[in-house]
């Protein structure tokens, strides 16, 4: 009896959680911030770290579906371009008798979805190549947000979106609010749902799964989906943080997200990870960014730190397992 | 031994090359119907000059679709492709009228994108960390380079190589032919040979003694020196650098490799279908400037037929079962 419990619940050991990828992250972005706090005054300041956080939500939430899509074998290319889109989109929706702008938001959130079901539909059906559907999509939204929205910035005037961007409950943003909203119903799907377990093994072994009974074509139009929702939600919150959306708004975040998901332990050949290592990871880009920012240095030298930070975090906590 | 009779080898080598060919043969029909509406609206085209000036507009989309080509049939692939150009542009704008001269810029460029691309591919091999989030660090890396080596669009290339490459010659289509032999001749080396092995099998290529590693590392370095050569060519194109010039050829390489049926996991596709694909980009971005699209209008369109090209394959097979 006993002995069948052991299994299933190893006992705990302090060498396994420095084993644990996403723990090991929350360690090295502890470590850099209490460095940092001493090396530069009001870096620690409770201020800059609810500011820092603030941007990391963005991020963070663009990450959530980011997490899902590579854990599922994919990458999803376009988040960046729905970000935008987003962003330009809830302004141009907004109509006369929507006093509190939710309906707005409602309506980009589920256009954002039905771009993720677009990338989905040409991935699972069409069998094209996650990498190069999302590229292609992100290529023809760019087009079209010219097209509509113009060269110029867009402001909007929305008071949920004010309210989501500048409102602040007890002291914590609201962004910071939604994103752990958000967080624990994303963490929640993909450790204790049929769904998530679904993820895992579509990115394990796409045929195995197929032949035990997933739906692989399903699950990968939910699984873009969602990207598409995430992304949708994170576009909200920058327009709510930034007052205005103008085209490419939301490039910095695909290249982002990317890194905060592999920063985070999550393996980019798909079938392992957590989104629980993604949230330290997410908070992590922005403060190697804001640190990058604190040293007065030229764009050159600031890009060469960027790389080189992620490159040694990525030495520190990504190594993928040898196959040979 | 050439004398005897057909060998072996010589009987199987065009029955190989159609069976490599077979799966390129919707691409290579779009791509015709390309040109042939191209060479309509432009009849210009159908000269030396009209080829030559289309191949200067097509020669740096074709070298970085090889260098992502490359890495791509080992498995691998590259972010930094871009930033390599940019780097490749700059180092070129700011050298060839130095002290060092036009051949001293030229080997300059070479061997820093030699070099790169070996240092990327050691640390993503040798290290064993993922490829796609090396090479993006390494685009911040090399972009910043770029911009510590020129902060802004700058320098200068010699008139008469401006001249030379980009002027009334046919030297780019001379030198994408020369890199296309220059292939083939890779192919045939020891080096060139591992590397699909590597890419289709790496495992049983390593117990079967193919310097895997070697042979990678050997294709990051080579993907590299196209990139930054693709630079060079576009700095004698516009006459100075700026360093950020490269930065769309990241996406457009893997798009055009993808498009000529390259693979993602290695060992699958063929440097002809990349050279194809590129060719499609450019050719497509030319018809859309000729039939008078704004460039917003491009960007849809060029998504649209992206998805269209790769999916073709699939729709046709799906509709061969349903009858």
């Amino acid at each position: 009896m006993n002995g069948t419990e052991d299994t299933r619940f190893p006992r705990w050991r302090a060498a396994s959680l420095l084993r644990n990828r996403a723990f090991l992250t929350v360690l090295i972005v502890a470590l850099v911030w209490i460095v940092a706090a001493f090396a530069k005054p009001g870096f620690g300041s409770y201020g800059h770290l609810r500011y820092l956080l603030e941007l990391a939500a963005v991020i963070g939430l663009v990450a959530i579906g980011q997490t899902y899509v590579v854990i599922a074998g994919g990458i999803d290319l376009s988040v960046g371009a729905i970000v935008t889109v987003s962003a330009v989109g809830v302004p141009l929706v907004a109509l006369s008798g929507d006093s509190s702008g939710a309906f707005a938001v409602i309506a980009i959130l589920a256009a954002a979805t039905g771009i993720g079901l677009l990338n989905g539909l040409g991935v699972a059906y069409l069998r094209i190549h996650p990498m190069i559907m999302t590229l292609a999509m992100a290529t023809f939204l760019q087009g079209v947000l010219i097209l509509i929205a113009g060269g110029t910035a867009i402001s909007a005037q929305n008071p949920l979106l004010a309210w989501l961007g500048n409102a602040r409950i007890i002291g914590i943003p609201a962004g910071v609010i939604l994103w752990t909203i958000v967080s624990a119903a994303a963490l929640a799907v993909l450790h204790a749902t049929p769904f998530g377990a679904r993820l895992f093994a579509l990115g394990a072994n796409p045929l195995a799964s197929a032949l035990s009974g997933v739906n692989v074509q399903r699950t990968t139009m939910a699984v873009y989906a969602v990207s598409g929702l995430t992304a949708g939600l994170a576009g909200v919150l920058v327009l709510g943080m930034n007052g205005q959306g103008y085209v490419g708004i939301g490039d910095p975040y695909l290249l982002a997200s990317i890194a905060a998901v592999v920063l985070g332990g999550t393996s980019i050949l798909g079938g392992s990870g957590s989104y629980a290592g993604t949230i330290p990871g997410a908070i992590l880009l922005v403060t190697i960014t804001a640190l990058i920012t604190v040293v007065n240095a030229s764009a050159g030298w600031r890009s060469i730190l960027f790389g080189s930070l992620i490159l040694l975090l990525l030495l520190l906590s990504g190594r993928e397992s040898q196959r040979r | 031994m050439s004398n005897l009779a057909p060998t072996h080898e010589d009987r199987l080598y065009w029955p190989v090359q159609r069976q490599r060919n077979r799966s390129l043969y919707g691409l290579f029909v779009v791509v015709a119907a390309f040109v042939a509406l191209y060479a309509y609206l432009f009849p210009g085209l159908l000269s030396v000059a009209g080829i030559s000036k289309f191949a200067q507009s097509w020669l740096p989309l074709a070298l970085v679709s090889m260098a992502q080509a490359i890495l791509m049939l080992t498995g691998g692939i590259s972010l930094a492709i871009g930033a390599t150009v940019s780097l490749g542009a700059v180092i070129a704008a700011t050298t060839m009228m130095g002290p060092l001269g036009v051949p001293g810029g030229i080997a300059a460029v070479a061997f820093s994108g030699l070099g790169i691309g070996a240092l990327c591919g050691v640390i993503a091999i040798r290290l064993r960390l993922p490829a796609i989030i090396v090479t993006l660090a390494a685009s911040f890396i090399i972009a910043g380079l770029a911009l510590l080596i020129l902060p802004r669009p700058g320098g200068a290339i010699p008139g008469w190589f401006s001249d030379l490459l980009a002027g009334n010659t046919p030297a780019a289509l001379i030198l994408l032919i020369l890199a296309a032999l220059l292939w083939k001749l890779y192919l045939a080396t020891p080096l060139g040979l591992s590397l699909y092995a590597a890419g289709e099998n790496p495992v049983g290529a390593y117990r079967a003694g193919v310097p895997v590693d070697t042979a990678r590392i050997a294709a990051y370095a080579l993907s590299g020196l196209l990139s930054t050569l693709a630079g060079l060519f576009i700095a004698a194109q516009t006459g100075s650098g700026d360093p950020v010039i490269g930065n769309a050829f990241t996406l457009n390489s893997i798009a055009a490799a993808v498009l000529g049926g390259v693979g993602f996991l290695g060992g699958r596709g063929t440097m002809r279908g990349a050279i194809a694909g590129s060719l499609l980009l450019s050719v497509m971005i030319n018809v859309m400037f000729f039939l008078g699209f704004p460039p917003v209008a491009q960007y849809v369109a060029q998504g649209l037929i992206i998805i269209g090209a790769v999916a073709l394959p699939e729709i046709t097979r799906r509709f061969r079962r349903a009858r």
